[in-house]
């Protein structure tokens, strides 16, 4: 067994209203003068494992990403090793 | 007589108040752990509200993998989510879309007027997700009097009669009790009664 580390970055789609990078861009309105500001907000998770080969943890981490870490309807992934 | 599941989840904190509400209107009621695998029948199964596994990665994310929701007998019995509920149904696929954050971001707590049946009731919110969009098919069997969360088209509640099942974000459940001042909730009994 090899032992694998992915990181999970997990957003809003872009055709979904974001509204917490929305607060977000009102806050560095309100911090600093910014030109063409745009936000967008979302979650980093950081997995360890054990796998057999790369393909076995891709398989793994793409399950744990599909049905724990995001809701396909609004939000995507990606996957950095 | 009614028989009914509630189903508790770690986090869950509105299945006795379903209980309650529900054997006061005269229902056979009993709990179903999140770990127990649904074998018996019942007629109706209710997924109440609360804040399942602490919300953690989002309303409903997780207690969508316990043994009870993935033993749902879907087609057999009525099954409603409500609040949480209505998220875990959306984030296991059995109901489409999603609920998002409310518009404003608040945890919004409330008593407010709805659209159900032809008519106005007045139940009780209580949620941080309640933002609805992405419905593919069912039925809109309530909406907020006002866009009161962002939700598409003022969704409160969404029925898909082929598959029976319901999720509402309002609380019926905590308005049946006279002293509660509020007992527009039989209405939404009577109506899930109904659709056994």
């Amino acid at each position: 067994m090899k032992e694998f580390e992915a990181v999970v970055n997990v957003k809003l789609k872009d055709t979904i209203k974001d509204i917490k990078a929305q607060t977000l861009e009102q806050a560095v309105h309100n911090l600093i003068p910014v030109k063409n500001l745009k936000c967008r907000v979302g979650s980093r998770y950081s997995i360890k494992f054990e796998a057999n080969d790369k393909k076995e943890a891709e398989r793994i981490i793409k399950t744990i990403a599909d049905e724990i870490l995001s809701n396909s309807v609004i939000e995507e992934y990606e996957i950095l090793w | 007589m009614v028989k009914a599941g509630i189903i508790t989840f770690l986090g869950t904190n509105c299945e006795r108040d379903t209980k309650q509400a529900l054997d006061f209107l005269g229902w056979n009621t009993e709990f179903i752990w999140q770990n127990d695998k649904i074998e018996k029948h019942y007629d109706v199964i209710f997924l109440p509200g609360g804040f399942s596994f602490g919300d953690h990665i989002s309303s409903g994310r997780i207690a969508k993998l316990t043994p009870a929701v993935k033993s749902l007998p879907v087609g057999k019995s009525l099954i409603v989510g409500i609040c949480n509920g209505f998220q875990i149904l959306t984030e296991a696929g059995l109901l489409s879309g999603a609920l998002t954050h409310n518009e404003n971001l608040h945890f919004i707590s409330k008593v407010t007027d709805l659209e159900f049946q032809n008519g106005i009731i007045r139940l009780p919110i209580a949620h941080h997700q309640g933002n609805y969009t992405g419905k593919n098919g069912e039925e809109i069997i309530m909406r907020y009097k006002t866009n009161i969360n962002g939700s598409d088209d003022r969704i409160a509640g969404i029925y898909d009669r082929k598959n029976k099942i319901i999720g509402l974000m309002p609380h019926p459940e905590r308005a049946v009790f006279e002293e509660s001042g509020l007992t527009d909730g039989r209405k939404v009994f009577e109506f899930i009664k109904n659709e056994i």
